[in-house]
């Protein structure tokens, strides 16, 4: 596969399943550098496997994941992973400088511990996020959108290019959906591109440059309103169009 | 006179300073091991890894005698009962992977079955093997060998290098497997490393504390440390210490009361987390109690300040116990309030600082939008005051919006007030 400098992210034939059942089936996508990229689809579409296969976490059965043009198995830490709240164990007895400390673990050698440069990268990323007034707070003990914004730290704190974020915007309230966002618009801005798995179709068309919808299969890949589009989200989202009529209709009214 | 018998003299026999080097040994270990152990929450695999060695143990007792006529080989039952563990190990996700069976029912399946294969096959070979399993099952910390001593010293040395060696790299594993592969960790081996370092520890401490006890060791000081700390290297640190104060604490328990050492030791360690679980100051139920007691119920502090808001001037408690439900618990309701910097205490009575004041408004916009909601479904009207009472404490701010829309953003509630 020819690459030409311009993608962070070339999927090509993507194919995963877990017992037989596809995940994922011939999913193909290039995703160009510096933009906000929302992945969508219902429950279950395979969002957080596609994430997980960009990672090099899951295996592919079939096709290629290229970072940067090099095999997603090989690109080890050129991808930086902010999980779905849910997915981690907030009783874990590790402070907010800790997390934040934990983008760094790549570039210490296993034989040293972390040097006051590596301290001062994770404050310096937290102070990004504004959260360095909390660097010694334990993480069950901040509100959810703090948590999601320690997170976005750590991967901050690794200096990968390309951040992959599932789920940021769960459970928060408007404000913190705000800030979060507020935090994803700079990290673009300094150069990065950021693929975010999101939910909530009426907030799509507001927030990302592109959308990807999948269920298993891929169904567009392009700018919201080329993506929200009736027929689309009618095959996707099946007999449930209804709640989004009002969306299509806000959305065809700026197009 | 007393303290020396008691304290000094039971340090002065052999068999007493063996168990307590032994031990303390052992319980540093398995306390650091089992901080990991608490966190992935495999507690279950250390009570089946210890219930398999026994067939472990026979197995490498039978093949050295066979194969070189070594009586009871040290390192040939060490590595039996670690081939037992891993063949444990292996077993049980396996069974949990191919089949609809869960991890925990494979577990119990597979650790009682090669206990039983342990058990059967000591009983057949008794006339070659000489184990006792009442030594097996409940452990003989004051009776430990000098071979039991180093072979725990040098299983300690192992494991405790490895997991300060590479600490950070059990951390990220443990915390999120996910991002640990994605910057090129092998997950699978630190699993695979952990669980061999799980199995060793077990391996030692069962002669001293049986194969009963011998999870309690791994999980207990780990869990009591866990109540203690927000940091994973102090809570291993913690945790070794009270697996060390557990042992020592145990021994004079038994030397005292004359009891089975194993049991005095694990008896100890559980007073011991008891005792933490209840005064600990963070995460005890003590602390938690208070916490609660502080608490003060949100609806009568929203109670509060609609009444100073609506009196407009500085507030008697007289007042305020007009308007406010809950009388009894009103004073601590103030000075929480005050303490939170929501409302003032002056000679005249209270008055709202200028945060309270945003949120007393919030909630009195709130009932008036509720009371020009329930007009228009038709509320009889002195209903109206009563029920919007209620709602207002909804909190929630998008119901407050969704209101205030469906109305149409009215200007004045149903009384002809302002909304504010």
């Amino acid at each position: 596969m020819n690459t030409d400098g311009r993608h962070a992210i070339e999927v090509e034939h993507l194919t995963v399943s877990y017992h037989s059942k596809p995940a994922l089936l011939d999913i193909s996508v290039k995703i160009e550098k510096d933009l906000l990229v929302g992945v969508i689809g219902p429950n279950g579409a395979g969002k957080s496997t596609f994430i997980k296969a960009i990672l090099g976490f899951v295996k592919p059965d079939i096709g290629n994941v290229l970072i940067n043009g090099k095999n997603a198995q090989k690109a080890k830490g050129e991808v930086a992973y902010v999980p779905q709240r849910g997915a981690v164990d907030w009783d874990f007895p590790i402070t907010v400088e800790e997390v934040a400390l934990m983008g760094r673990y790549q570039k210490i050698p296993w034989y040293t511990n972390p040097k006051k440069r590596d301290h001062d990268a994770a404050l310096e990323a937290l102070e990004m996020v504004r959260m360095q007034d909390f660097a010694n707070r334990q993480i069950g003990e901040l509100s959810g959108g703090q948590q999601q914004r320690v997170f976005m730290a750590r991967a901050l704190a690794q200096g990968s290019k390309i951040l992959l974020l599932d789920e940021p915007f769960a459970g928060v309230d408007a404000a913190t959906e705000r800030a979060i966002l507020d935090v994803l618009e700079r990290a673009k801005q300094s150069g990065k591109t950021l693929v975010v798995v999101h939910h909530d179709l009426s907030t799509a068309a507001e927030y990302f440059d592109q959308l990807i919808l999948i269920k298993q299969r891929m169904f567009a890949y392009g700018p919201p309103h080329t993506v929200l589009n009736e027929e689309l989200l009618s095959q996707v989202y099946e007999g449930r169009l209804r709640i989004f009529s009002d969306l299509l209709k806000k959305e065809g009214e700026k197009a | 006179m007393i303290l020396y018998d008691l304290f000094i003299s039971p340090l002065t026999e052999t068999y007493f300073q063996k168990a307590l080097i032994g031990g303390c040994i052992v319980a540093t270990v398995a306390g650091v091991v089992g901080c990991l152990v608490v966190l992935r929450r495999m507690a279950f695999l250390g009570d089946a890894l210890s219930h398999a060695m026994i067939a472990g143990v026979a197995g490498g007792y039978l093949v050295m005698k066979m194969l070189f006529g070594a009586e009871a080989h040290a390192t040939g039952m060490l590595l039996g009962s670690l081939f037992a563990a891993i063949a444990t190990v292996a077993l049980i996700s396996f069974v949990s992977r191919i089949s609809r069976v869960k991890e925990d029912t494979a577990i119990g399946i597979m650790y009682t079955g090669i206990f039983a294969l342990g058990v059967v096959a000591v009983s057949i070979f008794r006339q070659y093997i000489h184990i006792d399993l009442m030594h097996f099952i409940m452990g003989d910390i004051l009776g430990v060998a000098d071979q039991d001593l180093w072979v725990s010293a040098f299983v300690a040395a192992t494991v405790l290098s490895i997991l300060i060696l590479f600490f950070r790299h059990f951390q990220v594993a443990t915390f999120d497997p996910i991002m640990a592969a994605s910057i090129g960790l092998p997950v699978l081996l630190i699993d695979y490393l952990l669980t061999t370092c799980v199995s060793l520890v077990v391996v030692s401490a069962v002669s001293m504390v049986g194969v009963i006890l011998v999870v309690g060791l791994l999980i207990t000081p780990a869990a009591t440390a866990y109540l203690l700390s927000d940091r994973l290297d102090r809570m291993m640190m913690l945790a070794a210490l009270f697996g060390t104060t557990s042992v020592i604490g145990g021994l004079y328990l038994c030397v005292w009361l004359d009891s089975a050492g194993g049991g005095a030791v694990m008896l100890f360690c559980t007073l011991q987390f008891l005792v933490v679980l209840a005064v600990a100051p963070k995460y005890g139920l003590f602390a938690r109690w208070m916490r609660l007691k502080k608490l003060v119920p949100q609806q009568t502090v929203e109670d509060v300040l609609t009444t100073i808001l609506r009196y407009g001037k500085a507030t008697p408690v007289s007042v305020i116990r007009q308007y406010a439900e809950e009388s009894k618990g009103m004073r601590k309701v103030l000075e929480n309030m005050v303490e939170n910097n929501l409302i003032t205490a002056e000679a005249e009575g209270y008055s709202l600082t200028e945060e309270g004041n945003k949120e007393a408004s919030k909630v009195l916009r709130a009932h008036r939008l509720w009371e020009a909601y329930l007009a228009t479904i038709g509320t009889p009207r002195e209903e109206l005051h009563p029920t919007a009472h209620q709602l207002e404490h909804i909190t929630d701010g998008n119901t407050v919006e969704y209101l205030d829309e469906k109305l149409g953003h009215p200007s004045h509630d149903p009384h002809g007030r302002h909304m504010g």
